[in-house]
């Protein structure tokens, strides 16, 4: 059986079972190893991806259910400017160790960047309820979104004046 | 073990249109068939052969209905949409924090209302606690027709063999003027994990401010939710202060025998439901500006 997915801006076939989680799938059939293999049951959000813009377990989606639907991965977020300043202030609050944790926590922070431009330490905290780092680096994440939200807030600003 | 091999086209995912041909599917296929809602729960676990039917696709099930008198939920609402629909309903505060408390955003984003009612094997469900302190009456659809019941018989019935083959179609609430519904809930990190125990708690106040027409309901602590009418008849008449949300709830401490689980024994559970009691008190006294 051959089924299909809008995967970052493209169509991908594979033969995977319906009922196969979505991150197997992206990781086994088609190549795009950015979504962790970690607990499988939904708890460390090291296999978060993007459905129709917003982060999901994908561990827990079986990919028949994914069809039809906007799927971006991390490997699909290079050209996203949010993602990408998100990075930079990761880089330069030296949040990244293992880096086990770093896609799914980029799928996280950057639908919050988005949705929540003005955001703060209280939220960026809530907002990671679902994303476990065994290295063990909370606060320097929090620090780096929210240093990632000042800098796309002064972006935006600079854009405005010029 | 390899994808193709775990995965082997043994599955087959059935996408209705409508609530009614997802039962007539279940009837059809019998005890091949199972429904398959938000799948954050039966994706624990590979889902094995077998038809699965989808209710994704199903419009119908994921409305919420918010009266003047009346709320009514669809079962395919996530918790995410429910907590987003509820904010500032100051009446309802207890479900929006229960379904925006619930595990973590990624899974309230997925997990739906019916699949967290429906899943027997799971004790810990937010939404069965808030919604039996709401009073609250689920209907089904059955092959042999629709069937109307209270959350608190159906959450025992749902584990008999004349459950087979139901859907759940939606979840409804009276909404009544004065009355406020509160949960607090006590997890082991704010990581989303499951919570330890929960209470949830409806009341209204009469003229000196005191509680009246209690309803409490136990989640976590035990393998199932359930009132705690004990506690409701100790707790209607009182102030609602800390002192006495204590006093009440551990006189009838006794009637909870706590769930052993690997994250906390049972006797945990159960000694921290006066402190979840006073907790939700607090916020019902807040709620209503009696602090
Ligand atoms: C990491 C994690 C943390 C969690 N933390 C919490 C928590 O803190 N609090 C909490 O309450 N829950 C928690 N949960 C449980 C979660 O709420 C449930 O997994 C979820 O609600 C199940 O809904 P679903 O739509 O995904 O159901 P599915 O997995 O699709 O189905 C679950 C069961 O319900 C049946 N079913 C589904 N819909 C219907 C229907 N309409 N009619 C009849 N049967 C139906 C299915 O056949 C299946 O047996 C957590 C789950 C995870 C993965
Ligand atoms: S692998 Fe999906 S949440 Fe952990
Ligand atoms: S950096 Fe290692 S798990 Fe987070």
């Amino acid at each position: 059986m051959i089924g299909q997915l809008w995967i970052n801006g493209e169509w991908c076939r594979h033969d995977a079972d319906p009922a196969a989680p979505l991150h197997r799938v992206l990781r086994e059939n088609l190549g795009l190893t950015g979504s962790k293999d970690v607990c499988g049951e939904g708890f460390c959000g090291a296999c978060l991806v993007q459905l129709d813009g917003a982060p999901i377990a994908a561990c827990l989606v079986p990919v028949a259910l994914a069809e039809g639907a906007q799927i971006v991965t991390i490997e699909g977020l290079d050209q996203d400017p949010v993602a990408q300043s998100l990075m930079a202030a990761m880089e330069a609050e030296d949040a990244v160790q293992c880096g086990m944790c770093f896609p799914g926590m980029v799928m996280t922070l950057t639908h919050l960047l988005k949705t929540c431009p003005t955001t703060d330490r209280e939220k960026v905290k809530r907002a990671l309820a679902g994303n476990i780092c065994r290295c063990t680096g909370y606060e320097r994440i929090v620090s780096a979104a929210c240093r990632a939200a000042k800098d796309l807030v002064a972006a935006d600003a600079q854009k405005v004046v010029a | 073990m390899h994808n193709a091999e775990r995965w082997a086209d043994r599955t087959t995912i059935h996408l209705p249109a409508t609530a009614g041909a997802a039962v007539k599917l279940l009837g059809e296929l019998g005890s091949e068939g199972r429904l398959l809602a938000g799948g954050t729960w039966l994706m624990r676990a590979p889902m094995t052969s077998g038809h699965y039917i989808a209710l994704a696709g199903i419009a119908e099930l994921r409305q919420i209905e918010i009266g003047q008198d009346r709320l009514r939920i669809g079962a395919g609402a996530s918790h995410a949409e429910l907590a987003l629909a509820l904010d500032g309903l100051d009446d309802l505060k207890g479900l929006a924090d229960a379904a925006g408390g619930a595990a973590n955003p990624a899974i309230r984003r997925r997990a739906t209302v019916g699949g967290n009612l429906c899943t027997t094997a799971f004790a810990a469900s937010d939404l069965a606690s808030a919604l039996l302190a709401a009073e609250a009456e689920v209907t089904l659809i059955t092959p042999a027709g629709t069937l109307r019941q209270e959350l608190a018989i159906y959450l025992d019935w749902r584990r008999t063999s004349a459950a087979q083959h139901h859907l759940l179609q939606h979840v409804e609430v009276s909404r009544r003027a004065g009355r406020r519904l509160c949960h607090a809930r006590l997890p082991l990190r704010r990581a989303g994990d499951y919570p330890v125990a929960m209470v949830s708690l409806a009341a209204g106040s009469d003229r000196q401010g005191r509680l009246a027409d209690v309803v409490v309901a136990v989640g976590a602590v035990e393998s199932q939710a359930r009132r705690w009418p004990a506690l409701e008849r100790t707790l209607t008449g009182q102030l609602p202060c800390r002192s006495a949300a204590i006093t009440c709830a551990q006189a009838n401490l006794c009637q909870f025998a706590g769930r052993e689980g690997p994250e906390v024994p049972g006797w945990y559970r159960q000694q921290v439901l006066p402190e979840l009691v006073a907790r939700a008190v607090a916020q019902w006294a807040k709620a209503g500006g009696q602090e």
